[in-house]
């Protein structure tokens, strides 16, 4: 057997006496594809944060095509040809595109067009679509996902571990970037692919480990596993059925029609677009990246504004509305859960019940003007219970917990202001199967208690599970909708793309 | 001089009153091909209203009132004038509008009764006619200024003349129930109120005995007409027309619809109608219609044919649909019996019908 290229043995990593990973084995050969998952909270992060020299080691060893080494800086581990995409994104916003890709290899003199030349070269060489001259503060996260997948790609590691990746891509540069993944094992580069698309991880890795609770479950070839099996190994109960069903047993009839959006505009993103949403129902919106989806919905909750002339009509429960800022649609019972948890979801260094308690402050306003600390410590309280959120305590920081506790987190600041009318974006983007399963039920029942729903969401099986209608989005407006009955993956795709 | 200065400053801006938008087909009103598939049960040269004495269905048209059955058609009676409004009574008989000037009962208790006036205002567009459980027939009164067959004008006028009337068939009396709707066409009992649809608003009303309004239904991307409560509970609330921007854009141009009416063959005007397609002077409706020689289904409409099934609280549950391809366009009346649902396409002047079974499972599906 050859010598793995990256090896961990008993890798174990404490966070104040509380093990993240613990007595963890993994290995790594040259050219392979290896898939990590778990459920968040599982220690994924971690242990490629251990290999990426983000982290340190408490105990174990790490080797190095047989070596021992201890990478103490990300530097350090990229000297040693490891290279790691992180979920988060860590690009400088105030950089062009090329600068960022050129970071740390600066020469002495750098002329900045050679520099464009070279990116714009090296982007076309993967079929990125992005402009090297562009601020990547002003890219969305798809191409900024992009600008960090082709870093890591340009500094010529061995082994480049993926956290993530594909969360903020669409299906076509998804396909994309599968093709640059099978193009980097070819070229005897080794790739870690962390995701929480049990899919993803199928279809491209040549094994899959399984990570549970900081332990190591199970590692073994990808052939050997289907996702009922994965997911059981993840959360050591079968999900596979009650996740993402085939299609929704029941639909709910559609009940008082509580927001009609009329031909609304916001050059460029948003182009005439027209839709309701009704009570009682969870209306699906799919749409590729720069459809309009989300815009739509932020103009509706107050965080965009539509176009100061002709702008199209909201019309919320048949009361014309135009929010300039987001506090009076929360007073109105719009509640906005945000894609982007980590920017716009809650405030990451503060505890969860002054995060949950924010969302109340925010529907009392002024009749709120002091902060209760025992109200607070209640409203965290009841809310950590209602939404199960897994934490030593409430004054806990947010940073410190899982990707679906943080979720839980923004959606309870929401909840917690009692809205009638919530949009989901991409509820569980970066978010493990327990969580998603649990989010779900939350949405279902939103709905049934009549509520009306939105779900904004990037993933045919999730919009299609639990949906009762589904609205598809291109170019700025809605093209297309579907009941739950006659939609079908290929059809929503096709009003998505054509 | 507040709400003037916001209507001002709506105006500047597009937005209240001012905004040029229509609302979308979607929810429970998505669109479908289900009247454009529909069975064609009868030709007539100038139908106007439809009804059901619960043994078979009635027809009003041009002067003649004809029993419509398995058997074909038969002349029942004939007027002097064109009906407007036909509504079968449950105690037998029937009320026609004639003319839209005149309301009179034909057979039963309260034959020859007549009323041609209410609140010392004489009728102009009476166009359709309900019975209500305490006797009382409720009429709609479209407008004071314009006929029945000039609803166009009375749209591109901005007409807010309609009214609801109660007659009372023991003693006669007349009285308004409402006044000042933009456009009353159609009626139908709902417990102590009465729905009625106020097309130029694009809603659905219900107005109390004593006058109290209550909005049922409102912003529609269509032209609301006559109703009729559905067997199985709930309405069957019929569409004549669709919104257009265009059509919405024209409506607050009113320099621009003067010139227009004045000079332009009504037939051409930008406004909806009962059918289109017929002459290459119709307007465009603001959007390609053709693509590669194929007639666009989801292109701005001129005319289009719509019934939505309501529940008893007035929500819309699902709607059947002739999209700008089709041609059973201008439904005005609609009405249940044998299991069907008969639908009256003023646009092709044609009788159609649902078997109630097919919708329920086209729905479903």
């Amino acid at each position: 057997m050859t010598t793995p290229i990256l090896e961990l043995r008993q890798a174990t990593k404490l966070y104040g006496g509380v093990p993240a990973i613990e007595s963890v084995d993994f290995s790594l050969a040259e050219g392979e594809i290896h898939a990590l998952v778990g459920e968040n909270g599982a220690g994924k992060s971690t242990l490629t944060k251990v290999m990426a020299g983000v982290v340190s080691l408490s105990s174990g060893t790490m080797l190095i095509a047989g070596r021992e080494v201890v990478p103490r800086t990300p530097l350090e581990a990229r000297q040693l040809g490891i290279a790691m995409v992180f979920q988060e994104n860590s690009l400088v916003p105030s950089m062009t595109v090329a600068q960022n890709l050129f970071l740390g290899q600066e020469k002495f003199y750098n002329r900045l067009r050679g520099i464009y030349i070279a990116a714009q070269q090296f982007l076309q060489s993967l079929n990125f679509d992005v402009t090297p001259t562009a601020t990547v503060a002003q890219l969305g996260a798809a191409k900024k996902q992009m600008v960090e997948i082709a870093r890591a790609v340009l500094h010529e590691a061995k082994v480049i571990i993926f956290d993530e990746p594909t969360a903020s891509l669409t299906p076509e540069e998804k396909k994309y970037f599968f093709d640059l993944v099978r193009e980097l094992k070819r070229r005897g580069v080794s790739v870690i692919f962390i995701s929480h698309a049990l899919e993803e991880a199928l279809l491209i890795s040549d094994r899959i480990t399984v990570l549970r609770d900081g332990r190591h479950v199970v590692t073994d070839d990808t052939a050997n596993f289907d996702r009922a099996r994965v997911i059981q190994a993840m959360v050591g109960r079968d999900l596979s059925k009650t996740l993402y069903a085939e299609r929704k047993a029941h639909v709910r009839p559609p009940g008082e029609r509580v927001l009609t959006i009329e031909n609304l505009r916001m050059a460029p993103m948003v182009k005439n677009n027209s839709l309701s949403v009704f009570a009682g129902q969870v209306t699906g919106v799919f749409g590729l990246v720069g459809s309009g989806r989300t815009e739509t919905f932020k103009i509706a909750a107050g965080i965009l504004k539509r176009d100061f002339f002709h702008g199209g009509e909201i019309v919320l429960r048949g009361r014309p509305i135009r929010y300039l800022t987001p506090a009076p649609a929360v007073r109105d019972g719009i509640a906005y859960v945000t894609e982007d948890r980590k920017v716009e979801g809650f405030f990451e260094t503060m505890s969860i019940a002054r995060n949950v308690y924010m969302g109340l402050l925010a529907k009392l306003g002024h009749r709120r003007p002091l902060v209760l600390a025992k109200e607070a410590e209640a409203v965290g309280k009841k809310w950590i219970e209602a939404l199960n959120v897994r934490a030593i305590g409430q004054d806990v920081k947010v940073v410190e917990l899982s990707g679906g506790n943080q979720q839980k987190i923004v959606i309870a600041k929401s909840l917690v202001q009692e809205p009638t009318l919530i949009v989901f974006d991409e509820p569980t983007r970066g978010v493990d199967v327990g969580a998603i399963a649990e989010i779900h039920q939350l949405i279902d029942r939103l709905a049934e208690q009549g509520n009306a729903v939105v779900m904004i969401s990037s993933y045919l099986p999730e919009i299609m599970a639990r949906s009762d209608r589904i609205l598809v989005c291109r170019q700025g407006k809605v093209v297309e909708e579907f009941s739950a009955g006659e939609a079908t993956e290929e059809k929503i795709m096709y009003a998505a793309i054509h | 001089m507040i709400a003037a200065l916001r209507a001002f400053g709506d105006r500047v801006l597009g937005r209240g009153e001012a905004a040029i938008t229509v609302p979308i087909f979607d929810g429970a009103l998505k669109p479908n091909q289900m009247l454009a598939d529909a069975e064609i049960v009868g030709q007539f040269d100038d139908a106007n209203d439809i009804t059901t004495d619960g043994k078979a269905l009635l027809v009003a048209d041009g002067e003649q009132v004809v029993r419509v059955g398995d058997a074909g058609k038969a002349e029942i009676t004939r007027f002097d004038r064109g009906i407007t409004a036909l509504h079968a009574l449950p105690d037998g008989g029937f009320a026609v509008a004639l003319g839209g000037a005149e309301v009179r009962i034909v057979g039963g208790p309260s034959d020859g009764r007549r009323w041609t006036d209410a609140g010392g205002t004489a009728f102009h567009a009476v166009n359709a006619i309900c019975n209500r459980s305490d006797g009382t027939l409720a009429v709609t009164d479209g407008s004071r200024r314009n006929d029945c067959a000039h609803w166009t004008h009375d749209l591109m006028e901005r007409g807010a003349s309609g009214r609801l009337i109660f007659l009372d068939r023991g003693s006669g009396a007349a009285r308004e129930g409402a006044d000042g709707l933009e456009y009353a066409f159609g009626a139908c009992a709902s417990g102590a109120e009465t729905l009625v649809s106020e097309s130029w608003r694009h809603r659905l009303l219900a107005i109390g005995p004593q006058g109290r309004r209550r909005v049922v239904l409102d912003r529609l991307p269509v032209y609301p007409s006559r109703l009729v409560a559905a067997a199985g509970g709930g309405f069957w609330l019929t569409a004549f027309a669709a919104r257009t921007q265009l059509v919405e854009f024209v409506l607050r141009e009113p320099a621009f619809r003067r010139r227009m009416m004045k000079e332009i063959a009504p037939e051409h005007w930008i406004a909806p109608r009962l059918r289109s397609g017929q002459s290459f002077l119709e307007p465009m409706q603001g959007a390609h219609l053709r693509t590669m020689g194929v007639l666009k289904p989801w292109a701005p409409p001129r005319s289009y044919g719509l019934v939505i099934r309501l529940s008893p609280e007035g929500t819309p549950l699902y709607s059947l649909h002739s999209r700008v391809d089709g041609i059973n366009h201008g439904i005005v009346a609609a009405a249940e019996i044998g299991g069907f649902l008969y639908m009256l396409a003023k646009g092709p002047s044609r009788l159609i019908r649902l078997a109630l079974p097919d919708i329920e499972k086209e729905v479903a599906a």
